[in-house]
């Protein structure tokens, strides 16, 4: 049997603490998206912040371990954490195997922790359209910060910048030469880098990084992003680069620069929520039987014609608006 | 739209290096569109915190130590203190001796797939129960 959710009992045990709680309604907002107005509407008078960090990189660079060792620090300072980790979704199944949680076990089970695993869901970017669901339910259960590690990324996926107010860009030893650091994406969004996997060199690849940056006018606000070395299994480096994480925290905050990344937060979410919308509505105008019979006539009859087709398309869609029910 | 997905946590209790047989039914519950979350070795509070955590509607134990009927009984303990028993349902995996499969149903396992089962029937089994 599918379980029932109730969310008002559900909410009263997530404002006594409750970690089953907290965990249902994750699972309810990311399966029914449309049922998070009925539980926001529980939290409007919460007005706690959390700090959102995040870490993205290529897969197996050791995100997750690595978030392993920050959260253990960050618990022996007396913090709550949030965690968010997501894994890809297979565009053929539909399913997901979840292995970030594998690496974190020890910390698991501290008190002050919350750990939940995502998949992408289809979701593009290297996060999944939860995400930001999930932050705001983390800042409602009093997190002091909120991790989210990203899919194993490759060089264009960087929404993880539009919600985190510190991005720790991960690399390994062997990543590449000064070219590679030179291209656009993800290799610019890092507040931090971090070159993982130390003991097995690596020094080339955080000297490239330290030579883009001097060269980079991304310094403008003041802040110049630090280069830190680690082995995340066995922590050597991690206290460093937590403190870098929070040396840009504090920047941040005294800089007022927060402010900016708190409201691209918001506008890169109410973008989203709006687009989905649109986007449902231009789904209805479109025929999908329709494309796959020009696509195969244009294999028929030429495919020089696939402009002439789309234009064809095009200026037989109704284009009266029409307010679907809302979601 | 609810976009619903069966999640499942993967663990092995206690120590005893047999990765494999609980690697090829993630891999396969993943194939057949579920959401599996790979536990690893864990203990039992591990696996329990873990399935809260998560929201799993299925618990897969693969044990390979002989000492199914200990873990078991444990991590279903602990469920049930926890008050989420209800709504998990745990199936058992590995190897484990045919005249220990009713003692495992008895204490709560929905069921139990020893050498030479068929990864389909087990997925079969969880849609089943699950969805419907």
């Amino acid at each position: 049997m599918p379980k029932k959710y109730d969310i008002e009992q559900l909410v009263q045990k997530f404002k006594d603490g409750d970690k089953i709680a907290l965990a249902r309604l994750i699972t309810l907002i990311e399966n029914e998206p449309e049922k998070a107005t009925e539980v926001f509407k529980n939290f409007q008078e919460s007005n706690h912040e959390s700090y959102i960090i995040g870490i993205t990189g290529s897969p197996g660079v050791g995100k997750s371990t690595l978030t392993k060792s920050i959260t253990k620090l960050l618990l022996e300072q007396g913090k709550k954490i949030g965690i968010i980790s997501v894994d890809p979704t297979s565009p053929f199944s539909g399913g997901a195997f979840l292995g970030d949680r594998v690496r974190m076990t020890e910390i698991s089970l501290h008190p002050n922790v919350f750990i939940r695993s995502l998949a992408s869901r289809g979701y593009r970017g290297g996060i999944s359209r939860a995400v930001l669901d999930i932050t705001l339910l983390y800042e409602a259960f009093g997190m002091d910060f909120i991790i989210i590690e990203t899919v194993g990324v490759g060089q264009s996926e960087f929404e993880v910048y539009n919600l985190a107010y510190t991005v720790i860009v991960v690399l390994v030893p062997g990543y590449g030469d000064a070219i590679q650091m030179q291209k656009a994406g993800i290799i610019e969004i890092g507040d931090v880098y971090d070159v993982n996997k130390k003991d097995l060199g690596g020094e080339d690849v955080a000297a490239h990084i330290d030579m883009m940056l001097d060269d980079s006018s991304a310094t403008q606000s003041g802040w110049r992003p630090p280069v830190a070395m680690t082995n995340s299994i066995t922590g050597e480096g991690v206290d460093e680069l937590v403190g870098h994480i929070l040396d840009h925290k504090e920047h941040m905050e005294l800089s007022e620069l927060i402010e900016e990344r708190k409201k691209n937060r918001f506008a890169y979410k109410i973008r989203e929520l709006l687009y989905y919308r649109i986007d449902r509505i231009l789904e209805s105008l479109i025929n999908k039987n329709e494309i796959e019979q020009l696509s195969a006539s244009i294999i028929r009859d030429g495919k020089f014609k696939i402009y002439d087709a789309v234009h064809d398309i095009f200026s037989n869609v109704k284009f009266e608006m029409k307010k679907k029910d809302s979601d | 739209m609810p976009d619903k997905k069966i999640r499942v946590l993967m663990s092995k209790p206690g120590i005893d290096g047999h990765w494999r047989g609980g690697i090829v039914v993630s891999r396969a519950l993943r194939d057949a569109g579920m959401e599996l979350i790979f536990g690893g070795f864990q203990n039992i509070k591990e696996i329990v915190e873990s399935a809260i955590h998560e929201d799993v509607d299925v618990i897969g134990l693969s044990i390979h130590s002989g000492a199914h009927l200990t873990y078991t009984q444990q991590v279903i303990d602990l469920l049930k203190e926890r008050g989420v028993l209800d709504d998990i349902l745990i199936i058992v995996g590995g190897v484990i001796p045919a005249q220990d499969f009713p003692k495992l149903k008895e204490i709560g396992v929905a069921n139990v797939y020893g050498p030479g089962s068929l990864v389909s029937d087990i997925v079969e089994f969880i849609k089943e129960r699950i969805t419907k």
